[in-house]
């Protein structure tokens, strides 16, 4: 499917250091895209060129199948981390300002957007000020505004900072829900876990540079790199000769759990994999075998200290 | 244009519905009033405090002495032939002062002391010298022993008020319009102030409402939802708008009063009399100015113009202001450039304040051209009776000012609004300006 968005080796230097050093990502259509990387690693500034916001020193932004325009600008809904909205405003009141400020007609606006205050439990604070809400609260005000005029591509800057658990989650879903109805979502955090559970495609970034790039699920499993934890009952020796030529032990044995003993074992070539499990069966009274995909977490920690 | 629009609407309606709007639109007037009423007040009755002042004549019979008339501002209390001056100075210490007349005053009208117990009044002794100056003058004038001294003195006591002035109409001798310079002069400051209040005051307020935005982050949300341009423009002309609901307020009250409050007034004159002796106006002058307050179609025009300069000249400076707005980050940071804004302003009301020794010098005229000062000088000047080719001239350099600003300030804003952190410099301002 072609990209919705389509970042160009872009470069950006503010006086003294440089913000983004020739960065090029894809953003497939109908994705949930994550944008990782370290605080001050250049995600903010990469978003704020995607809005316009700031001028790249060279390098292009396309989008759908033109450069971007500042026509486009409307087409993407951006929930900054640092929130804002009208302190003294109603919050229904300003909702609808947004609205309309993105092209929506006044009672279209208050239409969509009772509906959402509905879904998300705040349809009782539409007539409060905003000073008077929670923080959480805020921020589902301002994921509302962001998302209620439907724009194609969706831009949340950490929209999971803040939240609790059960709100957190309620979002997720929301989010979700936008991806299955034809949004592109694409999102920064440093929360690896929401990344694992629902980002399709990941870019990580690490001092302006792109440093990994692909399907969450392809990433993980190459960082995993082909190894296998393998519970089985029988002698060291059996099971050494059951995989001799095929794979490699990692470490020692690590104990023995329940009459268990358990291995990590490498296999280098994936064609092997069958092969090994059958010769094992054979020879030793295998319990479990499962292939080790690291956390998005131990893949961050890795690939931001050089060592994936 | 629609966004604009959006803008402008949220603006107006955050301050209109805000409960210190109808208290500064209800409390303005009233306080301009009570400043210009008070001091004349305050003077009138001022006479509560009356001087006493203890005086030793050593003059011949004591002639000074016995023709000084107590009044409002100070009484006399002439002591007896001989009064030494040191006891008087510890006997009267509780008095204002204690005046001491030498022997040979009507050769040497310098040998006069007052000794002061308090801070000196300009107006004692501004009464004092007035007095013994014109007892001298009778006494000297006696000396030459004319016949009818006293018709001579009566008739030679002649005083001139203030001259009638008149504004030149070649078409019609008989209905020339009567002028008053006190009179114009009270009403130019009047206009003058109330311009200087709409640009700080509401200037002040597009700086403020930016800075804010900027602080609070909407500036990011609302920069993604329009361009830098119209948001300017949409907070402009929204207090722009705020500004001119006040000022209509205000008319309405003014010719409300004008034409039903005024001549209520005037026909128990008891008020009116009591300011004119306070001010030293003569029945002329305050007739004028209360008759330019009662003719309703003169306070409508003046409030047109009133109107064009508010309009001109508040966008002109808004726009700087809210060019300085996106440039920092906070008030403090505003402080410098600000402080730059104001000196035109400062310039503007000082040269305002000369309008009334002459309406039309080079230096009133060019700073009622200049759009810098045009807005306030100009408003004081009007009242004068200002040739119409001068205020079409200086309303159209203004307009064609407020454009290029507006023009400028729109491309500080257009870059100023994505800075964080650094506080710009001026030759930043400089090259956001000529950036492409």
């Amino acid at each position: 499917m072609d990209p919705i968005l389509r970042i160009e080796h872009v470069s950006k230097t503010y006086t003294g250091h440089q913000a983004l050093d020739d960065v090029s990502m894809e953003i497939p259509r109908g994705s949930i895209y994550g944008l990782l990387g370290p605080n001050g690693a250049g995600k903010t500034t990469l978003i704020r060129v995607v809005n316009r916001m700031t001028i790249p020193d060279c390098g292009k932004v396309w989008f759908e199948d033109h450069e971007i325009t500042p026509d486009d600008i409307y087409q993407i809904g951006y929930m900054p981390e640092e929130r804002g909205l009208y302190k003294k405003m109603k919050v229904g009141e300003q909702a609808v300002f947004f609205a309309r400020m993105r092209g929506m007609g006044r009672f279209e606006a208050i239409d969509k957007l009772r509906q959402w205050f509905d879904r998300l439990g705040i349809i009782e604070w539409w007539d409060k000020k905003v000073e008077d809400l929670s923080k959480g609260m805020a921020q589902k005000v301002q994921f509302i505004a962001t998302v209620v005029h439907e724009p194609k591509l969706l831009i949340f800057d950490e929209p999971f900072s803040g939240f609790d658990p059960i709100n957190a989650n309620l979002l997720k879903q929301e989010i979700l829900g936008l991806r299955d109805r034809g949004a592109t979502v694409i999102f920064s955090t440093h929360n690896m876990e929401s990344v694992e559970e629902i980002c399709d495609d990941i870019t990580l970034i690490n001092k302006s540079h792109n440093i990994l790039s692909g399907s969450v699920e392809e990433i993980r499993r190459k960082a995993g790199g082909n190894t296998f934890q393998v519970l089985y009952s029988g002698t060291n020796e059996d099971f050494c000769a059951a995989i001799t030529g095929k794979a490699n032990l990692i470490g020692e044995s690590e104990g023995v759990i329940g009459g268990y003993t358990q291995q990590k074992i490498h296999i280098p070539s994936d064609d092997d994999v069958r092969e090994v499990i059958g010769s094992l069966n054979d020879k030793v009274k295998l319990r479990s075998f499962q292939e080790i995909i690291p956390s998005m977490n131990d893949i961050f920690i890795r690939a931001v200290n050089g060592t994936l | 244009m629609n966004k604009i629009g959006l803008i402008v609407e949220r603006e107006f309606l955050e301050r209109v519905r805000k409960k210190s709007f109808i208290v500064s639109t209800l409390l303005t007037p009233l306080f301009m009033i009570a400043m210009m009423v008070l001091p004349s007040v305050m003077m009138f009755k001022g006479g509560s405090s009356t001087k006493n002042v203890v005086v030793i004549d050593n003059s011949p019979e004591q002639f000074v002495g016995k023709k000084l008339v107590s009044g409002k501002t100070v009484s006399f209390k002439l002591l007896d032939e001989g009064e030494e001056i040191r006891n008087a100075r510890i006997m009267y210490k509780e008095d204002y002062g204690i005046l001491v007349i030498g022997s040979d005053v009507l050769d040497n009208p310098q040998n006069i002391q007052l000794v002061l117990n308090e801070a000196s009044s300009m107006s004692v002794e501004e009464n004092i010298q007035n007095q013994i100056q014109s007892i001298l003058r009778t006494e000297r004038l006696k000396r030459y022993d004319l016949e009818n001294m006293d018709q001579i003195l009566a008739d030679a006591n002649v005083r001139v008020n203030n001259i009638q002035t008149l504004k030149n109409n070649d078409q019609d001798d008989d209905n020339m319009e009567k002028t008053s310079t006190t009179a114009s002069w009270l009403m130019g400051l009047l206009l003058g102030m109330m311009l200087y209040f709409i640009l700080i005051v509401y200037g002040q307020q597009v700086l403020q409402s930016v800075i804010d935005e900027k602080q609070t982050r909407v500036l990011d949300v609302m920069v993604t939802s329009c361009t830098p341009f119209e948001l300017m423009m949409g907070k402009i002309l929204g207090i722009a708008l705020v500004a001119a609901l006040q000022i209509v307020i205000w008319a309405v009250l003014v010719i409300g009063a004008s034409a039903f409050v005024m001549p209520l007034i005037m026909g128990g004159a008891d008020v009116n009399t009591a300011m004119a002796t306070a001010q030293n106006m003569s029945d002329p002058e305050i007739m004028s100015l209360v008759g330019k307050f009662t003719n309703v179609s003169y306070m409508a025009g003046l409030f047109l113009e009133l109107l064009l300069y508010i309009v001109g000249g508040f966008l002109f400076y808004a726009s700087m202001y809210a060019a300085i707005g996106s440039a920092v980050d906070t008030p403090q940071d505003a402080a410098q450039f600000n402080g730059i804004i104001m000196m035109p302003v400062i310039v503007a009301i000082m040269v305002m304040m000369s309008v009334m020794n002459d309406p039309n010098s080079d230096l009133v005229f060019w700073c009622s051209m200049i759009p810098f000062t045009s807005p306030i000088v100009m408003m004081a000047r009007i009242p004068f009776g200002i040739p119409t080719w001068q205020v079409a001239v200086s309303l159209v350099v203004l307009f064609i000012s407020f454009f290029l600003m507006v023009w400028v300030a729109s491309r500080i804003f257009r870059v100023g609004v994505f800075m964080h952190g650094k506080k710009p410099t001026w030759k930043d301002l400089g090259a956001w300006i000529k950036m492409k």
